[in-house]
């Protein structure tokens, strides 16, 4: 049973959940943009800085290249052909947490640490995208990996104050 | 809820009245009034399952009895609605589908919500809301903090409505009778049939409800096109009070206008039977402006005088309440004036001078004979006047407890009386800023005497079949006109005998616009295409207009709303914008208006000869039939929220019953649950009792609203009665309203009973003297600032984080409305568990209001008290779980984690403020039983965790709405500003009865409130005598009552002795 502060063993558990890679509808390459091409995450998936979700982009961002880029491809004329007839792409979720969670993008995309520097990447948690064709989950994203980020001490305990950690491990945290 | 034993329930059976007025109330209800007040689960289970008590509406026992199962055809049939996915128990989930925008919305980032601002719909009152959107969905309605009438604040019906959009039972298509049965039809051939319909017939009518925007100025338009004349638009509300004072004004001043009040301004309020925080003409307004009236400040405070018959909420909240006789308004209105008139000190000339004069020597001899039959010395008249006249103060009169053939009249004495204290522009304004009337008097009569002429008949939004009493035949003359269009947002009665059944839009898909005050526009816009195949009623019109070839020039009702506030631009005076900018600058804001000034005081007439006569006080048990104050005249009925949100002062859930004076019950030997067959001359009923004190011991009261046998709504269907065909066709001479109150009537035992779904099963709070505390004026002088944290105890230090957040609850300022127990199960998804359950004590509410009773049974005081979960520091409920799953936070929250639930029930146990629930079910998609819960998943706040079967659930205080303030706070590196973040009830409040905050900062307002001299804990002692209660050090504190005439100190104000 877990408690506030305790360490969570995950080991057991994580592989029934990392490395879900499912079939998408095309296959789209992140190697190829955020890879090769060295687009920034946040181009397209714009919501991460702004919502609790970070969004995946609409038909018309995509469309905003691909009208010139690349025409000719298959996948190009499969979402081309969806974008004229004004019907949105169904991807397949990757990344799913329980009902139960609340897991808000903003404020982890925006933390800093002391410097002032971003603490976490996008690849923090989702891995080396940029080198995977179709996304696969690659963190189990269960709680204990959660806590073993949060519970890192923030500032070490003195004799007047306890120690602070990175981020709060309260329950309602996260469920509420 | 107590479960007592066996041989405490014969106790409790066998205890009979003891004939003491004055004894101690609160402690032994059960004294005055034996029956069934407490029931163990066991019994009641028993009585369920043998399908008894069956409901006296005459509608079926449950012949299987208590039907957990799942009713499947009521399940497909309600929930037509894609579900979820349900989250996968195994390793690999099912497969989901993440689907973006095809082009998304410039101004839309998928997960952050967009505000619409709008104009609620609910009444005619013209409330602003702002409609939270995620997704392009509406999840919460919120009144809008700059909108002038309500402040931000909204009640309960204005809440629910998020609930009405959603509603699996709105028509889903045009309905065509054919005999008895409604087919669907499509629309061209609605437009179609009703076209050519049109074209050969000019006798063409429209009833509708009231609004003071555009709409009736378009129905007019309608009306001129197809060569009717104006007067076949009908407007009409079963709330009367509109056409009442409007046609009190019209005779004294010659204009049909309803005075704005500014109750604030002044330091005295005088009631006669007045119920405007209930309904009234705008109740949000009004309760905002009585909560800024009430405010104590500096010893100074506002003091509100009630007489009333009945025990309204509004004469709940009055400092001062006398019980008057059924029907004796008219005179104490008459005796107040003479007093008033009097007085020395009162200088009046002119008119008025004239009217008092002359009408006070009419009536001489009566009035000097109603001191003895009302049994209210001159004396106490006298000094009341005296207190007014040396106060600033004015008087309200009439409500829907005095809808009987005096109302109006009762108004003009009200007016004669205003004019006396020169409250007119003062705290009455009908020359600056006054408010138009949503309704024509008289539209009821007129319609009743032409319709039948009629050849088509539209009835929009509006339902007469129900709301008026059934003496008027407003449902046979219906059956009568050839062709009957109902376009209603949700189907009610007049579908059931009328040609076409159209949905209509709902108010958050339409556009429209109300002027609650002259010269003051508030906008309504849609917020969300149509859920369902709907239509808005105007273009529906314009449709139907098109197809007869008599069109109009708007393509839309938009576009008529376009045009006509071309003039609102150039009467706002905002002329430097380009129209269109205008118009879509008061679509973002909502509102704009500029004071419009008349002078209308200085044409008083002299309105003497219309009180004339008076009638004589009629002895004998009388009835009154109020509106309810949750679902008004029935049009919230449907709304599962507010069915389970109680009344006010019974609390009763989902029933309706008939309240009795407990004395006058045990007179006639009748019982709690009791049925009674009430017969007066136009018919008869058969209703549960409630002893309900406070009311007069000749007054029946027998709420409206509730009582449809409609099987198209599941829940409103069946539940409770409707008293109105109780009521000869009788009506108000001046107003022509109907009168729905104060007609004789015999009340008559039977051996049938009915157990009400009262939320409060009991008046007592088990003699403690921590849990409603009252103080008085002097004593509040003296007293000191308080400390309520200074608890001696040996609890291990808990670790203190960045807040403390805390609320506190001024009990002197809430009225009991309910708006907070809506707002609060619409924003965490609360299920509503139908009437059975709540039986059972199984309500799942976050927050609660408590009635209590105190003193005399005839003339008690009453307290609310709102109860949610009280946040302890040193938690009882988080000591015995034993799985963690409710935990304390270092931030004072009281955190309850459901996916850790086992559902062991030991905290509910433990909570000494019985504030925890337990879902019993998973209450969702109409699997209760009969009464099918409305959970449409898409009227869910995504924001918040739907829980299941199984799991324990509390008031979180909105921790959601928290983080998302504390993550905007982290991202501009400052702490959270007090006020930046509210909880649901705090922001609906109609009374700013509830501040939240953080209780470190010193200075923030709920800190304040926390050390108030009035400040307390609930159960948390007497700490100036030592007594420290059960020393858990609730975030939660609440702030007494003042009783500002010092009425008699109740036995639990006396310092605790141990």
């Amino acid at each position: 049973m877990w408690t506030p502060g305790d360490h969570v063993d995950d080991s057991t558990q994580s592989s029934l959940v990392s490395g879900y890679h499912p079939d998408q509808p095309i296959e789209f390459s992140h190697k190829l943009h955020a890879g090769d091409r060295k687009m920034e995450c946040e181009y397209c998936h714009n919501g991460a800085r702004r919502s609790p979700v970070a969004g995946i982009p609409s038909l018309n961002t995509c469309m905003g290249c691909h009208k010139f880029v690349n025409t000719d491809a298959d996948a190009i004329k499969k979402l081309n052909e969806h974008y004229k007839k004004n019907e949105p792409f169904p991807w397949t979720l990757v990344h799913k947490l329980p009902e139960y969670v609340r897991f808000p993008h903003k404020v982890h995309v925006l933390a800093k640490d002391h410097q002032g520097q971003a603490l976490l990447k996008c690849q923090t948690c989702h891995g080396p995208v940029e080198k995977m064709t179709t996304v696969e989950q690659w963190a189990p994203l269960q709680m204990g990996w959660c806590i073993d980020c949060h519970s890192q001490t923030k500032e070490p305990a003195t004799p007047f104050k306890k120690a602070t950690t990175l981020a709060p491990i309260t329950c309602n945290t996260c469920h509420y | 809820m107590g479960t007592p034993t066996t041989d405490e329930l014969e106790k409790l059976e066998k205890q009979t009245l003891v004939d003491a007025p004055h004894e101690d109330f609160e402690r032994s209800a059960e004294t005055f009034v034996p029956g069934p007040y407490y029931a163990a689960a066991e019994e009641v289970m028993a009585e369920l399952e043998a399908g008894v008590p069956t409901h006296v509406a005459g509608a079926k026992a449950n012949p299987k009895g208590l039907d957990f199962s799942v009713d499947r055809r009521d399940f497909m049939r309600l929930f037509t609605v894609a579900t979820a996915a349900s989250a996968a128990a195994c390793i690999r989930r099912p497969v989901e589908k993440a689907v973006p925008y095809v082009n998304q919305p410039i101004d839309q980032v998928p997960g952050v919500p967009t505000f619409y601002s709008s104009t609620c719909g609910s009444c005619a009152a013209g409330c602003g809301i702002l409609v939270k959107t995620k997704e392009g969905r509406p999840v919460k309605i919120e009144g809008n903090p700059e909108h002038p009438v309500n402040q931000g604040a909204l009640c309960g019906l204005g809440q629910a409505e998020i609930q009405g959009l959603y509603h699996p039972e709105r028509l889903k298509t045009p309905m065509q009778r054919h005999g008895r049965r409604l087919d669907p039809v499509q629309w061209e051939d609605v437009y179609s049939i009703l076209g050519e319909a049109v074209k050969k017939t000019s006798k063409i009518g429209i009833f509708t409800g009231g609004s003071t925007g555009h709409r009736h100025e378009f129905f007019l338009e309608v009306l001129e096109k197809v060569g009717a004349p104006k007067t076949a638009l009908y407007t009409w509300e079963a709330n009367s009070i509109w056409s009442d004072i409007a046609q009190a004004h019209e005779i004294a001043f010659g204009k049909a206008v309803i005075p704005r009040m500014e109750i604030k301004h002044a330091d005295l309020l005088v009631g006669i039977g007045t119920d405007f925080l209930e309904i009234g003409v705008s109740p949000v307004a009004a309760a905002k402006s009585l909560s800024a009236f009430r405010t104590h400040h500096n010893g100074k405070t506002g003091r509100f005088v009630q007489f009333e018959t009945n025990l309204s909420m509004t004469g709940a909240n009055a400092d001062k309440r006398h019980v008057i006789a059924p029907g004796s308004e008219l005179q104490v209105a008459l005796l107040l004036v003479r007093s008033l008139y009097e007085h020395p000190k009162v200088k009046v000339s002119g008119i008025a001078h004239t009217m008092a004069q002359s009408l006070l020597r009419t009536h001489q001899s009566e009035l000097d004979r109603a001191y003895a039959t009302l049994q209210i010395p001159k004396t106490e008249f006298d000094a009341l006047a005296t207190e007014m006249i040396q106060s600033e103060s004015l008087m309200l009169v009439g409500g829907s407890s005095m809808f009987s053939e005096e109302a109006t009249k009762l108004q003009l004495v009200g007016i004669l009386g205003n004019l006396l204290l020169g409250a007119y522009e003062k705290f009455l304004f009908i020359d600056r800023g006054w408010m138009k009337s949503p309704v024509v008097p008289g539209d009821l009569e007129r319609f009743v005497a032409e319709a039948p002429q009629l050849d088509i008949l539209f009835v929009i939004d509006s339902d007469p079949a129900f709301t008026t009493p059934a003496s008027w035949g407003v449902t046979g003359i219906l059956e009568k006109i050839p062709t009957v269009v109902s376009i209603q947002s949700f189907p009610n009665d007049v579908d059931l005998v009328s040609k076409f059944a159209l949905p209509g839009h709902h108010t958050l898909e339409s556009w429209g616009d109300e002027e609650p005050v002259e010269g003051f526009w508030s906008m309504r816009q849609p917020v969300i295409r149509p859920t369902t195949d709907s239509r808005q009623a105007e273009d529906i019109l314009l449709w139907i207009l098109a197809t007869s070839e008599k069109n109009l020039p708007y393509a839309d009702y938009h576009a008529f709303l376009y045009k006509k506030w071309e003039a609102v631009q150039q009467f706002s005076g905002n002329l430097t914008v380009v129209y269109d900018m205008f118009f879509k600058a008061v679509l973002r804001r909502g509102f704009i208006g500029k004071l419009t000034v008349q002078t209308l005081f200085a044409q008083l007439k002299d309105f003497s000869t219309h009180l004339k006569t008076l009638r004589p006080l009629s002895t004998g048990l009388q009835l009154i039939a109020p509106l309810d104050h949750r679902f008004h005249d029935g049009r919230g009925a449907h709304l599962p929220v507010l069915q389970e949100t109680g009344d006010a002062i019974t609390t009763v859930t989902w029933d309706t019953w008939a309240a009795i004076n407990p004395n006058t019950m045990t007179k006639m030997g009748l019982k709690r649950n009791q049925v009674v067959e009430l017969s007066t001359a136009a018919g008869k009923l058969k209703v549960p009792v409630y002893p309900l004190p406070g009311l007069h011991p000749d007054v029946i009261v027998c709420p409206r609203g509730n009582g449809h046998t409609d099987a198209r709504s599941t829940i409103s269907n069946n539940a409770g009665l409707n008293p109105l065909g109780l009521f000869a066709k009788a009506q108000d001479p001046l107003s022509k309203e109907p009168v729905t109150a104060l007609v004789p009537v015999k009340v008559a035992a039977t051996t049938e009973w009915f157990r009400l779904a009262a939320l409060q099963k009991h008046h007592d709070i088990a003699n403690r003297k921590d849990i409603i505390k009252k103080v008085d004026l002097p004593s509040l002088k003296v007293a000191k600032k308080k400390n309520l944290d200074h608890v001696p105890d040996m609890f291990p230090k808990l670790e203190e984080g960045e807040y403390r957040w805390g609320m506190a609850i001024d009990l002197d300022k809430c009225t009991g409305c309910g708006a907070c127990v809506a707002a609060c199960s619409i924003e965490n998804n609360v299920p509503q568990v139908g009437r059975d359950q709540v039986i059972l004590g199984r309500e799942m509410t976050w927050i609660r209001i408590d009635r209590y009773f105190y003193g005399d049974v005839n003339a008690p005081e009453v307290s609310f008290q709102p109860v949610n979960c009280q946040h302890c520091h040193h938690a009882p409920c988080e000591a015995v779980c034993p799985v963690f799953a409710t935990t304390h936070d270092p931030e004072g929250l009281n955190a309850m984690t459901y996916n850790r639930c086992i559902g062991t029930r030991y905290c509910a146990n433990a909570c000494p403020y019985k504030v925890r629930r337990f879902n019993w079910w998973t209450h969702k998609w109409g699997e209760m039983g009969k009464r099918a819960q409305d959970r449409n998943p898409r009227a869910m706040n995504p924001d918040v965790t739907v829980r299941t079967r199984g799991v324990m659930e509390k008031c979180s205080l909105c921790v959601g709405r928290l983080r998302d303030a504390k993550h905007e706070a982290k991202e501009t590196g400052r702490k959270v500003p007090d006020g930046a973040v509210q909880t649901a009830c705090q922001q609906t409040c109609p009374s700013n009865a509830i501040v939240f905050g953080d209780l470190h900062d010193a200075q923030s307002r709920v800190s304040r409130a926390r050390q108030d001299p009035r400040a307390y804990l609930l159960l948390g002692g007497d700490p100036e005598n030592g007594h420290y209660g059960l020393k858990t050090l609730p975030g939660v504190s609440y702030l007494s009552e003042i009783l500002r005439y010092g009425l008699h100190q109740p036995e639990h104000e006396q310092p605790h002795k141990e």
